[in-house]
């Protein structure tokens, strides 16, 4: 008796699931069209950028202009492996990233055109972009330190050099070098400095850790007000998210924790990173690829950008939100952002080196 | 010629079927393995002068410890659920297989979020009870909170194969053990733990597996692994060739697992199915009850209730903003996709483990260990493999493509839920596998050699004689893969068709910004859908059992 409600299940499941697929198949590759069909206008996206903002942008983007945005997400490695792997026969067309080092290695490896027109010229300063126009950068993020304001005097605080002074040691806080901001932070340093001076400036942050690096940019900040250091190095937005939290405790927690940007009086600024995107090689829809990133880096979304993730806008026009006014305005590193990208794999090997795990 | 009279011989749909399913299985993987052989180039020396050391150590302690206590745990508990009666028992019974529906990497995410300094017990003693504590005490973020983590929400591998054991398999030796007057810690030692290391041994195994191919809990707690220094090699460093090399050793160290077990395990099989029949349980009485009860609401409440208790509190203070129609379609694409491919790999396990067993040679042999190949590499590194091989599959039926429809895009099933389904059947055959080929072992040949001197056919036999007795491996062998795609995140997360989202990816996504709180709705639909899972099929699998 039993054995045929079990088989039946087992092959009603397979029925339907074979429907389910035959549907979603048909409607996934419908979906990707050839750029000929001028009524069914797309652009595919690959992305790194896992924000509600970016989908309703996207959103608003198809119903302005009628181009509907598909998009998959994942980490930017396994992007970038994908993009390499389809080849000319990818149905990518735009490629967002997180940060600078991956839009570099997409360009290194050949998987980014050059795409440019007047707006994205006009929308994007020369420095967040690249100079063979084969990138541009949709927002700014400041790496910066972050105190207790109850336990230290911002007057202490001056550049991220700094750091390695023995009056700092078992009072930093970090996360592990295997994430990407980390990274570019050293590769900023490789290029202003040279790696001599970089080397140096890891092994010193290493011997001044109050912890072993781990857990993410918020529990650094967390670890700041619970005593088990007094400074950590982080992302501003992420200190923005913390005080917009749901849950109170977070709230109180980054509203004990001021913001304070290193190298202000040096020939060099705060170090600085974009998300941003390029057009891939093999895009059958350039156009409408353009047409995205102007739309992106318009006054427009720089607004939403800016305000509901707390980053800096790159377009002049767009004022940062309210709270990141009140944290003040800020001189950024002056080097062109492709050099954090060249650098990185240096970076790594660094880290390793000094055993910053 | 012989050779070539005996391969007619042995074909038959089964086998020629089998041999179809090892190849596409193989073939993904082969352009990686290719790149084993290359040179160690300077990335690698980098890699062995300051880096491989750490890998191995940690990697060895995750394993050893996690492995050690899992074993422990699951193994006290299958044998208390099965020999005695106390109160709640037949709760514990299932409920002890819920932390299963908990993926590692959210256990670890919520655990912080409970522990850290603005988590509930550190903010509890702070504003309630005014004591400031040492934050240190509180940190789960190290190799041994990763341990922890790992123990608690993977112990259910080797206490429900063992249970499933013990149930059936040692009613007379226990009961004979009792008579000749051993009390209950002398029966563990002398006769639970024999008779039940086959059992212990498998899931002290994918226990073990699992937590080699592990990056989520790695990458968070900042201990240094296998797969995160793969990751790291591959990604960072740009090298593939030295990342599969780490690949190839992590591979090697699955192998080795896979052989100890089988060294352990010993040629003997308790063939002892004549007899199937429930033990008579023990009524445990006062202190001895209260410590049974103890023991399983100890794990139990670690395993799942604590964490899905906070995951609760969370998305009561996030649902209004995060909360939408769209959530159902995201449980729809889970639920389907992990259906399908558990179907898939069902049906190939069977098809490969009936072979095999058949076939009791050298071929056969090899064809049913290459099935444990997927659960040996990386899931990023699957996922590149599967990509390499489907645009190629693409690119050889450009012809097919342009006669049904002449404008087909290149890519029709690299741009599919073919390609994800492909990669879920290669990664996660081994968790079926091994389900259905511990049924098929215990069904032995003899029925098999019956029915086929009795005239019927291969085919025939499995559908009249094989299947039924087959049926509660079958159901577990589905539970368990099905709940695994739920929670798999890298594969789905890059090899999915464009617009396709899932609660892992939705979950991904806020805890990647490090929005843990954000991510708690996502996490508790996948628990429940796993939960839903597990009780049906659980459920199902006891009435066949009696």
């Amino acid at each position: 008796m039993k054995k045929r409600s079990v088989a039946a299940i087992l092959v009603s499941g397979l029925i339907v699931s074979a429907v389910l697929t035959g549907c979603t198949g048909s409607k996934t590759t419908a979906n990707p069209q050839p750029s000929a069909s001028s009524q069914n206008q797309v652009v595919n996206v690959f992305s790194e950028r896992h924000y509600e903002t970016d989908k309703q942008l996207f959103e608003v983007f198809t119903k302005e202009t009628g181009i509907k945005v598909n998009v998959i997400e994942g980490k930017a490695d396994e992007l970038i492996e994908r993009l390499a792997t389809e080849g000319k026969d990818t149905q990518a067309d735009l490629f967002i990233t997180a940060d600078v080092g991956r839009l570099h290695r997409a360009k290194e490896k050949g998987l980014l055109q050059s795409a440019s027109s007047d707006m994205l010229v006009k929308n994007v300063p020369e420095n967040l972009r690249d100079k063979d126009n084969q990138w541009y950068g949709l927002t700014v993020r400041a790496r910066v330190l972050v105190y207790d304001k109850d336990k230290v005097n911002p007057a202490q605080l001056s550049t991220y050099e700094d750091l390695i002074e023995p009056k700092w040691k078992g009072k930093i806080l970090v996360r592990s070098s295997s994430n990407i901001y980390n990274q570019s932070l050293l590769a900023s340093f490789i290029a202003i400095n040279g790696e001599e001076q970089a080397k140096a400036w890891a092994k010193g942050i290493v011997a001044n850790m109050a912890r072993e690096p781990k857990g993410s940019d918020r529990d650094q900040a967390k670890a700041v007000v619970a005593g088990e250091g007094d400074l950590a190095i982080m992302n501003t937005y992420y200190l923005g998210q913390m005080l917009n939290s749901a849950d109170p405790e977070e709230v109180k927690v980054a509203q004990k924790l001021g913001v304070f940007f290193p190298n202000q009086n040096t020939a060099n600024g705060t170090h600085i990173n974009v998300s941003g995107a390029g057009v891939t090689k093999a895009s059958k829809n350039k156009e409408n690829a353009i047409k995205l990133v102007e739309f992106l880096t318009s006054v427009k979304a720089q607004n939403d950008y800016a305000k509901a993730n707390f980053e800096y806008p790159v377009n002049k026009d767009v004022e940062p939100s309210d709270l990141i006014k009140s944290w003040g305005e800020f001189k950024p590193q002056n080097i062109n952002l492709t050099l954090l990208g060249e650098y990185n794999k240096k970076a790594v090997e660094i880290f390793d080196q000094v055993g910053w795990k | 010629m012989r050779t070539l009279r005996f391969l007619v011989n042995k074909l038959n749909s089964w086998s020629v079927l089998s041999v179809i399913f090892i190849v596409l299985i193989l073939s993904p993987n082969i352009d990686i393995l290719i790149h084993m052989f290359t040179k160690p180039n300077e990335n690698w020396l980098h890699i062995k002068t300051y880096l491989l050391k750490d890998y191995i150590i940690n990697s060895a302690i995750l394993v050893v410890m996690t492995g050690v206590f899992c074993t422990l745990a699951g193994t006290i508990m299958a044998w208390l659920i099965s020999a005695y009666n106390f109160p709640l028992r037949n709760f514990f019974k299932w409920a002890l297989i819920l932390p299963l529906a908990i993926p590692p990497y959210i256990a670890a995410y919520t655990y912080n979020g409970i522990l850290d300094y603005t988590g509930v017990v550190q903010t509890f003693l702070r504003n309630d009870l005014g004591i400031q504590v040492n934050p240190r005490y509180f940190d789960i973020m190290s190799i041994y909170g990763a341990v922890f983590i790992f123990t608690m929400v993977l112990f259910p591998y080797v206490y429900m194969i063992t249970r499933a054991f013990l149930e059936k398999q040692s009613a007379s030796l226990i009961e004979n053990a009792r008579l000749l007057g051993k009390n209950s810690f002398e029966i563990f030692i002398y006769v639970i733990l024999p008779i039940s290391r086959g059992a212990i041994l498998g899931g002290a195994t994918l226990v073990a597996l699992e937590v080699l191919n592990d990056y989520g809990v790695a990458a968070y707690f900042g201990v240094q692994t296998f797969s995160t220094a793969i990751f790291k090699t591959w990604f960072a460093l740009g090298d593939i060739d030295s990342a599969l090399k780490l690949a190839a050793l992590l591979m090697l160290s699955v192998f080795g697992i896979v052989l100890l077990e089988k060294i352990l395990r010993g040629r003997k099989k308790y063939n002892l199915t004549s007899k199937v029949r429930p033990i008579i349980r023990k009524q445990l009485k006062g202190a001895q009850a209260f410590l049974a009860v103890f023991i399983c609401f100890v794990f139990f409440s670690f395993g799942f209730i604590i964490p899905t208790l906070q995951l609760l509190q969370w998305s009561i203070l996030t649902y209004e903003k995060i909360l939408n129609i769209y959530f159902i379609q995201l449980m729809f694409n889970s639920v389907w996709v992990a259906l399908v491919a558990s179907v898939l790999i069902i049906t190939i396990s069977v098809v490969i483990a009936n072979f095999s067993r058949i076939e009791d040679n050298w071929f056969a042999k090899l064809i049913s260990k290459l099935t444990l190949v997927g659960y040996s590499i990386p899931g990023a590194v699957i996922a590149i493999g599967v990509i390499l091989f489907i645009t190629q599959m693409d690119h050889q039926l450009q012809w097919l493509y342009k006669m049904i429809d002449p404008n087909s895009i290149t890519l029709v099933l690299g741009t599919s839920i073919v390609m994800l389904l492909f990669a879920y059947v290669i990664r996660f055959l081994a968790v079926g596998y091994q389900s259905v080929e511990s049924g098929f072992d215990k069904v032995g040949k003899k029925f098999f050699e019956a029915s086929r001197m009795l005239g019927k056919n291969v085919t025939q036999t499995f559908i009249q004689v094989d299947y039924p007795m087959l049926k509660p491996a079958i159901i577990s062998g589905f539970a368990l893969t099905f709940v695994d795609i739920m929670k798999e995140l890298p594969l789905t997360l890059i090899l999915r068709p464009y617009n396709f989202d899932t609660l892992a990816t939705k979950t991904y996504e806020y805890a990647n910004n490090e929005m843990v709180h954000e991510a708690s709705i996502a996490s508790l639909i996948i628990i429940l859908v796993s939960l839903c899972a597990i009780y049906l099929l659980y459920k199902l699998g006891d009435k066949e059992k009696i």
